[in-house]
């Protein structure tokens, strides 16, 4: 009970760390929720532009400000070249239109003016553009024989206001279980970090030379002793899982409490025991406190970041994906995109899954061996 | 006596891996993973060709506006192809819809066409874009055509060319694009923040450096401490020494990240190399002050400063958008004083300024700052340090 105890004891004294990477979680897991609501009524992207208006707000500059307002988002930005160049980069802005002075009047002339723009280059720059493109078109073409400017209006408003039909055929309902997906995909960089760098940390106490002759020459049994720990270790674990469980539940409610929430659980379970042996393997290897906490920043961070837990993974480039397949954490993202994607759940579709998580499985085996092998050897050399 | 010092201080921090790894290798680390992790999320972004299939039928067929669109639109050597386009029948295509491999499907009627698509978003919005603008292609070709047989006979010529009248139009129709004038920034790769506020947060973290050798001087925080304490050296010099070593170390430390972002990572700072060096000594300045400020101000144990200083650094970048980059925008838009006194901010401003603007007032803004920053924090620790005496220790 003393070893139990004294566990518990230096896991709180670490309580602050284990509360800023579940702070994360929430922060990140959660960030993409707002958007992307499921609806099964086409609505038009609408990218972000911003319009300098140099001209008079009148004729056919204010016919075409109207209708670029009706069909992208105005963003509003201070009014200086900084501001606006700044929301550029930062993507605030997909789109800056600048409409020169003196625009009315040329267009009335047929004079085609430039109009100058800024742009990210991105699809929603693209969209932007074909936007403005086609409402130009459609000027300049009636410009061929119509002059009398509301005549011209008149007519490019009826030409544009027509739209073709456009259905949604769709039958899952992605935007829900890609959210799950998402904050389960980052969960795993909070599981790693909280239950490796704990662990890791608290098993390093143990560690600690004065300490560590003072268990050797105690009457308890080493094996009890490792035993203990080792059960400390797992508890350690498979709290920190139901509190993420339960963090989900708090956050996606209903969307957990069916097959594919219970499976997504499962999975993370497994996530958990896996990162519990590579905590256990970490502590054999590494003693000091020190170099605990850079070895698994980077053990922690590195899988997060080429696995996909940070950015979502069709963004990541083949080759770190391949480097990926190495990390435990990849096959557990796999699994939870999988997962979001699937739209009847039986045991073909979920096949691929088990893989995963066999592959997962066998991971943990792995890092448990190595972590045997050495601690004989340790043994022998002590 | 200067000269040893400096000597010592040096043989100190190099024996300190822990120190080593926190402010050369852990830097250079995540800014592989940046890389990695970040190469394909401008690349992801671009406008792909977006995979549709069209229903085939004879409306479709006998539609030639519609089909020259679409064919011109899918041509692969048109340098602004759109589409990749399956002609196929309609079960097919719900399939393939089904399936994720296209992103939607044209069915057409007779003078209609429908979209089906299985979800909002920005292709498919381009997709019903495309088709919106044949559609009021035909209308305005109807208009027009209209129109010039009105004045051909209204100028009392009843003797109609049709052909030449429509060749007429889709003239028009085609000589009409817009006339657009680019003139954005070369550089405007946003993923170059990250890197920047990697720099930042390295320079800050050279801060554990020189908050080492600090420690190492004051005498209720070594053994050595006390040693120092009591010779009869002026403590001026004596610091002056061990903060010039650690900014030499510091410095070591900026220049190898600088080669690795600069050629293994590509990290693009603009063109102006020595203001970028400029930039980086006084940053890594703004580190080093800041680090002196935590041991000195703070009368606490080694580990609850650096704790401390950890903190302060993390908060700073990602404040200054290191967690993600819009965090940078959000503050300088909404509570842009955060950021004016955030010294991470400030580095990464800097490089921001000097590789997306052409002028150098917002540089130069950012270098005083950094300047400032590092002499307020200089001042107050040395208005603390000097003639310190203990009673007991």
């Amino acid at each position: 009970m003393t070893v139990f105890k004294t566990f518990w004891k230096v896991i709180i004294k670490y309580k602050g760390t284990i509360l800023l990477y579940t702070i994360l979680l929430v922060v990140f897991g959660t960030l993409n929720m707002a958007s992307n609501d499921t609806s099964t009524v086409f609505v038009d992207s609408k990218p972000n532009i911003l319009i300098v208006n140099n001209d008079v707000y009148e004729g056919v500059t204010k016919n075409l400000i109207d209708y670029l307002q009706n069909n992208t988002n105005i963003v509003e930005v201070e009014d200086n070249e900084e501001a606006r160049d700044d929301a550029l980069f930062y993507r605030d802005v997909n789109y800056i239109i600048y409409i020169n002075e003196g625009y009315r009047d040329d267009v009335l002339n047929g004079l085609n003016p430039v109009i100058d723009i800024k742009t990210t280059g991105d699809y929603q720059a693209s969209l932007a553009q074909m936007i403005l493109e086609k409402y130009i078109k459609v000027q300049n073409s009636y410009l061929a024989d119509i002059t009398d400017e509301n005549e011209l209006i008149a007519a490019i408003n009826n030409n544009l206001e027509e739209e073709s039909k456009i259905q949604i055929n769709s039958t899952v309902d992605t935007a829900t279980t890609s959210r799950l997906a998402r904050y389960f995909n980052f969960a795993s960089y909070s599981i790693m970090a909280a239950v490796i760098f704990i662990i890791c940390l608290v098993l390093s106490s143990f560690h600690e030379k004065t300490v560590n002759k003072r268990i050797i020459i105690s009457s308890m049994n080493y094996r009890k002793h490792n035993q203990l720990i080792l059960t400390s270790s797992f508890l350690y674990s498979v709290i920190v899982w139901i509190l993420y469980v339960v963090l989900g539940v708090i956050l996606f409610g209903d969307a957990l409490f069916n097959l594919r929430g219970f499976i997504y659980i499962l999975n993370t379970f497994v996530f958990t025991f896996c990162a519990l042996t590579i905590a256990i393997l970490i502590s054999t290897l590494v003693k000091n406190k020190d170099t605990v906490s850079g070895i698994v920043n980077v053990v922690a961070l590195g899988s997060a970041f080429l696995c996909g837990a940070f950015v979502p993974t069709e963004l990541l480039p083949d080759t770190v994906l391949n480097i990926a397949h190495v990390l435990p954490a990849y096959w557990y993202i796999n699994s939870n995109e999988l997962l979001a994607n699937i739209e009847a759940i039986n045991f073909n579709t979920l096949q691929p899954i088990f893989i995963n998580s066999l592959v997962i499985i066998g991971f943990a085996i792995l890092f448990i061996v190595i972590n045997n092998i050495i601690l004989k050897k340790k043994q022998i050399v002590g | 006596m200067f000269w040893h010092n400096f000597k010592y201080s040096i043989k100190t921090l190099a024996r300190n891996k822990m120190l080593l790894f926190w402010t050369f290798a852990f830097p250079i680390i995540l800014g592989t993973l940046f890389s990695m992790a970040f190469s394909g999320v401008e690349n992801g972004e671009k406008l792909d060709i977006i995979n549709i299939a069209i229903v085939e039928s004879e409306y479709f067929n006998d539609d030639e506006i519609f089909n020259e669109t679409f064919k011109n639109l899918s041509d692969e050597n048109n340098e602004s192809r759109l589409f990749n386009i399956t002609y196929t029948d309609l079960d097919n295509s719900k399939q393939m819809l089904e399936d994720e491999k296209i992103v939607g499907y044209l069915e057409f009627k007779e003078n209609d066409v429908d979209i089906t698509v299985k979800s909002s978003g920005v292709n498919e919005t381009i997709l019903k874009l495309v088709v919106d603008e044949v559609i009021s292609q035909k209308k305005m070709i109807e208009t027009l055509i209209t129109k010039e047989i009105e004045n051909t006979i209204s100028s009392g010529n009843f003797n109609v060319d049709y052909d030449q009248i429509y060749n007429n139009v889709i003239n028009v129709i085609a000589s009409s694009e817009a006339n657009l004038n680019n003139i954005s920034s070369d550089n405007l790769s946003y993923i170059m923040i990250e890197f920047y506020t990697l720099i930042a947060m390295a320079a800050l973290y050279g801060g554990v450096i020189s908050m080492f050798i600090t420690n190492y001087k004051l005498a209720n925080m070594s053994a050595v401490g006390k040693r120092t304490s009591i010779t009869p050296i002026h403590k001026g010099s004596m610091l002056l020494g061990s903060l010039l070593a650690s900014y030499f170390v510091q410095l070591i430390g900026m220049g190898l990240l600088f080669l690795y972002t600069i050629f293994v990572l590509n990290v693009d700072y603009g063109s102006n190399l020595l203001l970028v060096i400029l930039l980086a000594l006084v940053g890594s300045l703004a580190g080093l002050a800041l680090g002196v400020f935590v041991a000195t101000i703070f009368k606490t144990n080694e580990n609850t400063k650096m704790g401390i200083l950890i903190a302060f650094t993390m908060l700073c970048s990602f404040l200054s958008g290191m967690m993600g980059i819009t965090m940078k925008y959000v503050v300088d838009k909404n509570i842009p004083i955060l950021n004016i006194i955030n010294p991470a901010s400030m580095i990464t401003d800097g490089f921001y300024s000097l590789y997306y603007y052409d002028t150098l007032d917002r540089f130069y803004f950012n270098l005083i700052s950094l300047i400032i920053f590092s002499a307020l924090m200089i001042f107050i620790s040395y208005s603390g340090l000097r003639r310190q005496k203990y009673d007991s220790i």
